[in-house]
């Protein structure tokens, strides 16, 4: 092992930011269900323009993360912010007004609406002109949706779903967009075709925080990432040292 | 028989048989043959008892000569089906048979009280044991033959037929409401002509089949016909008949309580007051999905607000004008859903309907208490609301004399404020607000994630589904002049949502419908008052059977129902948010 990963908490984040750079900063954020202790004090931040992938084994507490970012679960303890402004407290819809779209995990589409309304819904707060550019942009990246426009959500193919699902998110017209498990149940060729859509996405401007079981796909798209293991941050390096990172390899990439 | 029915066929033969048996052995029990064995469908001819007992045969013989289920082995010919027909009613016939040779051997009425000997021997056909047995199997035989023949005949004959009976039992039905108007519009001629001894006269009867059966008969050519030329007509012609059509509605709609005098008009204003409430209820519950099962309380809120303001009688003794009271009593119901919707906003489902059928219970208390009682009046209520409506109306306008009273004009602002609350409704449910509800109702925490302020528009529907209940409230309170808080039970929250559950939750024509069938209904069918709510749970029950979505479903939540049962029970049940589903 050349390159030895930086252990949270002892050295900084690789990529050297102030904190005004910052999109989203997560500092020492505790997030309970009830009794159980979910996050145990998570630390971690993206900068404009990236792709930072989280990635952890099943019920590391990777959606709890997104979730509590976005508002839908409040932190007990820590700070969430927002292009520097503290969004911690705040309640979910305010937080999407504010530039985080959430394209939850399970593709969880109003299945009874039908694919135009689901993206309607996504600019559920904005009206003018922009909205109908986004809504070009979003069909643009998934043609599969314009050809469906009028069907029932609930009737769409698993990735078509799950296409909508992200597109709803573009909707909203977000500073950092947060992708819960994108490519969970899709074949590998949806799959790669999903992470390319990413990877566009993000050219286009928009800022990334994926969550992925695919661990190796994810830190292909991604420039950082960040290890989670039962609530706690363990790793964090570059994308590249992380796929190299033989901790990493063993517990997520599948090798012995 | 070997070859005749196989073994498989025999069994549900049998199955339908014994179901047939219990069927008429529980109409007897319950008293519901004895009650109606006198009262005539058609005079000298057949009575109401008999037909309930002839119909399970007939239905039975019906359903066992419909194609099984299972199409795996050999399809039956009609002459087969007669035959399953036939066994079908002969089981039910021969059960019944030996029910009434134990009844008359044995005195079982220390048990089953409804067991007379005089039902017994109405049964029997007058005949002594033995011949009588033989009597009820043959005749139960026979119709269940008949049943299994009307399948087995044409469509055509078929649909013509069992319109021509049902138009035979409805005209026979309605005698209570018909023949009473009648006479009081001079028509006796006419209602003698009709009716003998309540039931329908032998050439009346005649009459209506042919009348129902030839309607059935034409029905569809006809249709297809009107729609073809319909179709064809010009754009211009086509809204004019739209006009027409809707303008025709409406009149009937407002001369109905000048046609059909007091009764009817006052059970019109019944189901309009209980429509107005079903359509405030459907915001909150067919909109937003908030199971609410307090609904009662916006109701008592709104008439309790009405005596107060407008009485004189009562502790504030201030008696506004009705017209004036409306908008305090408004906003007062409106806060009252704030109130009732704030500490309930962040439970689900079942919790939340528990909660709400407490707080219902907890303002009917309230009303009742004797804490209160200086300013509600307890148990007493509030006397003395005066009526901004005039008590009768009596105008000549031309040739036409209008004349009308009580109900017969109340009828119209409870229509006017119905039609006010259905538009209302309707342009909500396709605004931006009723695709917030929509969201929220499929998936909370998704909604809020793409910004929809779950906790305002919660409170928006219960505000407004207050708002329209209390009108309803306001209106009732006018209508009997007085307040007690005992009409504001547990039961009004329960009909209310079952109106919405069997018209089709979200959908106003449903809605509309509902109220007509559980409200209007019931208070027509007057003869059978004992056996309502008997009668009621089993429409109920067939309902959700064989239409589980209500009579007019909403566009799109139809097929959703057969679809994803199983994931909208975890959807209602889920106590938290995100995350139940989906974790691999
Ligand atoms: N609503 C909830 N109530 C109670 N515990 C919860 C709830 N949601 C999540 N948890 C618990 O919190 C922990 C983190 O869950 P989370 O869904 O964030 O995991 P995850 O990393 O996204 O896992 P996966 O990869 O399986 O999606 C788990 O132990 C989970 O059981
Ligand atoms: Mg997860």
């Amino acid at each position: 092992m050349s390159s030895q990963p930086a252990v949270h908490g002892q050295s900084g984040p690789p990529a050297a930011q102030t904190p005004a750079e910052r999109v989203l900063e997560l500092n020492g954020v505790h997030t309970y269900y009830g009794n159980i202790h979910a996050l145990k004090g998570v630390t971690m931040d993206v900068a404009p323009g990236e792709i930072v992938t989280l990635i952890g084994s099943n019920g590391a507490g990777k959606s709890t993360t997104l979730r509590t970012i976005s508002g839908i679960e409040r932190a007990r303890e820590g700070t969430v912010r927002l292009n520097g402004r503290d969004i911690t407290k705040m309640p979910a819809h305010e937080v999407v007004a504010l530039g985080v779209g959430h394209a939850p995990e399970g593709r969880r589409v109003f299945s009874r609406m039908s694919v135009a309304e689901n993206l309607d819904l996504g600019a559920f707060r904005r009206s003018g002109p922009d909205v109908a550019t986004d809504l070009a942009r979003v069909y643009d990246l998934f043609p599969r949706l314009k050809e469906r426009r009028t069907q029932k959500a609930g009737t769409l193919s698993g990735g078509e779903q799950q296409m909508l699902a992200i597109g709803r998110a573009l909707m909203t017209q977000p500073s950092v967009l947060l992708l819960d498990e994108p490519s969970m149940g899709l074949s590998p060729i949806l799959t790669e075709q999903i992470f390319k859509i990413i990877s566009e996405i993000n050219d286009q401007g928009t800022t990334v925080l994926l969550v992925e079981q695919n661990a190796l796909m994810a830190l292909n798209v991604a420039q950082r990432g960040y290890v989670l293991q039962t609530g706690k941050i363990i790793l964090s390096d570059t994308a590249a040292n992380l796929a190299a990172n033989e901790q990493v390899r063993q517990a997520y990439l599948g090798e012995i | 028989m070997a070859e005749l029915i196989s073994g498989r066929q025999l069994r549900r033969v049998a199955t339908i048989g014994a179901v047939a048996a219990v069927v008429v052995l529980y109409l007897c029990m319950v008293g519901l043959v004895e009650a109606f064995k006198d009262r005539n469908v058609v005079t000298g001819v057949i009575t109401l008892g008999a037909v309930m007992l002839l119909a399970v045969p007939l239905i039975a013989g019906y359903r066992a000569a419909l194609p099984a289920r299972d199409p795996s082995g050999p399809t039956p010919g009609p002459a087969q089906r007669i035959v399953f027909g036939l066994l079908v009613g002969l089981i039910a016939g021969a059960v019944l048979g030996v029910f009434v040779l134990i009844a008359s051997a044995v005195d079982v009425r220390g048990v089953l009280v409804r067991i007379s000997p005089p039902l017994l021997a109405f049964i029997s056909f007058g005949l002594p044991s033995g011949l009588a047995q033989l009597a009820i199997t043959g005749v139960g035989g026979l119709v269940g033959a008949l049943g299994a023949l009307l399948l087995v005949s044409p469509a055509r004959i078929r649909n013509a037929v069992t319109s021509g009976l049902v138009a035979v039992l409805f005209m026979s039905m309605i005698e209570p409401l018909l023949r009473p108007r009648l006479e009081q519009l001079d028509y006796t001629a006419i209602s003698d002509f009709l009716y003998k001894a309540h039931g329908l006269t032998e050439m009346a009867s005649i009459l209506c089949f042919v009348v129902g059966a030839g309607a059935a008969l034409l029905w569809q050519p006809g249709n297809e016909l009107v729609r073809r030329s319909i179709e064809a007509a010009p754009v211009q012609t086509r809204r004019r008949i739209r006009g027409w059509t809707i303008a025709v509605l409406v009149v009937a709609v407002l001369i109905l309580p000048q046609v059909s005098g007091t009764f009817l008009a006052q059970v019109a204003v019944l189901v309009g007051l209980y429509l107005l409430l079903a359509l405030g209820l459907n915001i909150v519950v067919g909109y937003a999905g908030l199971l609410d099962l307090g609904y009662v309380a916006f109701f008592a809120v709104g008439a309790y607000l009405t005596a107060l303001l407008t009485s004189p009688d009562s502790s504030l003794g201030i008696g506004l004008p009705f017209f004036v009271a409306l908008p305090i009593v408004m906003l007062g119901a409106g806060m009252t859903g704030l109130l009732i919707g704030a500490p309930v906003l962040r439970l689900r489902g079942d919790y939340l309907a528990i909660v709400t059928l407490g707080f219902g219970e907890i303002a009917r208390v309230l009303f009742e208490s004797d804490a209160l009682r200086p300013w509600l009046g307890g148990v007493q209520g509030i006397l003395g609301i005066p009526s901004p409506f005039p008590v009768r109306i009596d105008l000549q306008l031309g040739t036409t004399h209008i004349f009308a009273t009580g109900p017969q004009v109340l009828y119209y602002p409870i229509f006017a404020f119905c039609a006010l609350a259905a538009v209302f409704a309707y342009r909500l449910s396709n605004s931006r607000i009723g695709r917030a509800w929509n969201a929220m109702r499929e998936d909370e925490s998704v909604a809020e994630a793409t910004g929809v302020s779950t906790v305002n528009y919660k409170l928006l529907a219960f505000a407004l589904g207050a708002t329209t209940g209390c009108l309803s409230g306001a209106l009732f309170a006018v209508q009997l002049g007085s307040v007690f808080p005992g009409s504001f039970d547990v039961f009004v929250s329960i009909t209310v949502l079952a109106v919405i559950i069997l018209g089709g939750m979200g959908s106003i024509p449903g809605v509309i419908l509902g109220a007509i069938v559980l409200i209007g209904l019931p208070e027509l069918l007057r003869e059978f008052v004992e056996y309502r709510i008997l009668v009621y749970g089993a429409v109920l029950v067939a309902m959700m059977l064989l239409r589980p979505e209500g009579l007019i479903p909403n566009r799109g939540r139809q097929r959703e129902l057969h679809e994803a049962e199983s994931e909208e029970e975890e959807e209602t049940l889920d106590g938290d948010l995100m995350p139940q589903r989906g974790q691999t």
